[in-house]
């Protein structure tokens, strides 16, 4: 089990580097969706139990799962597959008009 | 059903129906899109009259297992700032924009959707998803002009404000794990067996991803490159609820989550009324170099954002007080000064400080209730923003925080600087003939309402003040919201 909580801090500490020090735009996307897969992977290791089965409501089964967190993984997944297609979209716009994915020639606001 | 729960709905179904109208029906589109608006209006009126005493809305009869949906005055209040804003900017936009304007207006209704829902509900993840839906959506509107510095901007701003939402997400998760619910009133009562150290750190992942989305200043790099090159009217939406809705679940998280006891031992209003500090200082210097208008305003926006967070966080009953009053005047405020260069950019194209040169002479009314805001913003009697900024400052000095007094002070100098600059613009003759033709009615009606408010506001304060006196009943004392939450 503590393997598993290891994965997830070493996922989100990869995903966060990969957003801060990257200068291509598709492997900032990336890095975003590596930290999103390792929360969902953190949720699904919360209510997780050993020898757990589905949450069905029978005599049959004792040790169940708990079921909130996977309803959230399930959420989580289609928030961050949206925001990934929404952040995609944006990298297709800016190539089509930079003809550069590089961060650093990517440059028309002051800021 | 209840009325607090149509205010989530209607404007999702709405988004939905604009959708199909899209499709099938183009010629129903005015009408859907203003008639929905004033029937959300009239939902609205009659949610914020009944937030006092609080209620529950338990959806489905599920009790506490199920989504449970609160009106308090704190909430009221941003009910209040939708019902102010909204209207004027549906009739603003619809002339404003020339194209594509079905796109435009589902995003502004699902944007709206995901505001409401979250100062409505009780649940935290429930909290992060329609944080989301607002993102998302306001993300969508940003970007609606297509032009390179928008697309830009807009990618900036939502890699920074995913990465926020990551860091809320994972404190959600952590909630979970260590308490096993996600009910805003169970939490409080099972945090109170969590080390200190622990709940230090949770409290720590909130106020960064919160941070993030507020935009203070170490991590407010996305906001004006955001602002740049959008649509003027959803800038006035973007900064009046998206940028405060970001502030109201932060306050709901501290306050109601962790307790006013806690955030004092554990030093966070100390660290909010300095990071405040510091944040207006910064934005007010950055905002003097800048020459676009829009940038400009989104500094100011960051500095008044963090009046708010020292009024907020100085944790006692007047400082909640003059921090909800200063939510609602710089929603105001700023909304007027938006529209009004939305207006001059939509009939000259003027953006940048010098294109505004002369205007002053050609629009004078407009150009009137300019300076009325601006020096409404930079806290001059009898406006509005005086009226709350004296709050704040008499609010620091009772609470002990002198420095914090003093600077705000100072940064009103700033602020008078830069704004001194415009106005001067302004009124500075201009040699060249413009042929310009007189802005129509529905541009200058939503300006010249939200402008006479800061006015009235100003002159009545006692107005909105009912409402806003009944709000640190609800957050300095968590007690009471969670006995109205578990009890209905």
């Amino acid at each position: 089990m503590e393997i598993a909580y290891v994965a997830v801090i070493i996922l989100f500490c990869l995903g966060i580097y990969t957003i801060i020090t990257k200068k291509n735009l598709i492997k900032i996307v990336f890095g975003v969706t590596i930290v999103e897969s390792s929360l969902i992977l953190l949720l699904m290791l919360v209510g997780y139990k050993p020898d757990g089965t589905a949450p069905i409501l029978d005599k049959e089964y004792e040790i169940v799962v708990d079921p909130i967190p996977q309803a959230l993984a399930l959420t989580t997944v289609v928030i961050g597959g949206s925001v990934t297609a929404v952040m995609l979209v944006m990298v297709i716009k800016i190539h089509r008009r930079y003809r550069t994915l590089n961060i650093d020639e990517i440059r028309k606001l002051r800021g | 059903m209840e009325a607090a729960v149509w205010v989530i709905i209607l404007p999702l179904l709405t988004a939905f129906f604009l959708g199909i109208s899209k499709l099938y029906f183009k010629r129903i589109f005015f009408y859907l899109v203003t008639g929905s608006a004033i029937i959300y209006l009239y939902i609205l009126i009659i949610v914020i009259t009944h937030s006092y005493p609080p209620k529950v809305y338990s959806i489905g009869d599920w009790g506490l297992l199920g989504i449970n949906v609160m009106v308090d005055p704190f909430s009221g209040l941003f009910l209040l700032m939708i019902a102010i804003l909204f209207l004027p900017f549906i009739i603003f936009s619809m002339k404003y924009n020339k194209f594509l304007k079905h796109d435009y207006f589902i995003f502004a209704y699902l944007m709206v959707a995901g505001i409401s829902g979250m100062v409505l509900t009780t649940d935290l993840f429930n909290l992060y998803v329609f944080m989301e839906v607002s993102t998302l959506s306001s993300c969508a509107l940003s970007l609606y002009k297509k032009t390179d510095r928008g697309i830009e901007g807009t990618f900036k701003y939502l890699i920074m404000s995913t990465l926020g939402s990551f860091f809320i997400l994972l404190a959600t998760i952590l909630t979970y794990y260590l308490t096993g619910t996600l009910n805003m009133a169970e939490i409080p009562l099972a945090f109170e067996d969590i080390p200190f150290k622990i709940k230090s750190t949770m409290m720590t992942l909130f106020v960064f991803g919160y941070a993030i989305k507020i935009g203070l200043i170490p991590l407010h790099a996305w906001l004006p490159d955001a602002y740049e090159d959008s649509p003027i009217p959803y800038n006035v939406l973007s900064s009046g609820l998206v940028l405060k809705s970001a502030v109201y679940a932060l306050i709901r998280v501290l306050y109601i989550m962790f307790g006013i006891d806690f955030l004092d031992e554990s030093g966070m209003l100390t660290i909010g009324v300095f990071w405040g500090v510091i944040t207006f200082l910064i934005a007010h210097c950055l905002a003097f170099q800048q020459s676009n208008l829009n940038r400009l305003l989104a500094y100011s926006s960051i500095a008044q954002i963090a009046y708010i967070m020292i009024g907020l966080f100085v944790g006692t009953e007047a400082g909640l007080i003059a921090g909800s009053f200063h939510i609602l005047n710089h929603a105001i405020m700023k909304g007027t000064l938006f529209l009004v260069v939305g207006i001059f950019s939509y009939s000259l194209n003027a953006v940048e400080k010098k294109d505004i040169k002369g205007l002053g002479y050609k629009f004078p009314i407009l150009s009137f209730t300019f300076v009325v805001a601006s020096l409404a913003i930079v806290g001059l009697p009898p406006f509005n923003g005086f009226m709350s900024k004296w709050l704040i400052v008499e609010a620091a000095l009772e609470a002990g925080f002198v420095y914090a007094a003093f600077f705000i002070l100072v940064g009103t100098f700033l602020s008078l600087t830069y704004y001194l600059k415009v106005i001067v613009t302004l009124y500075t003759k201009n040699e060249e003939e413009l042929l310009i033709e007189e802005p129509s009615l529905s541009l200058k009606l939503p300006t010249f309402f939200l402008g006479s408010l800061c006015i009235v506001f100003g002159m009545v304060p006692s107005l909105p003040l009912n409402l806003i006196t009944k709000i640190p009943t609800f957050l300095l004392d968590n007690g009471d919201y969670i006995r109205i939450l578990l009890g209905g």
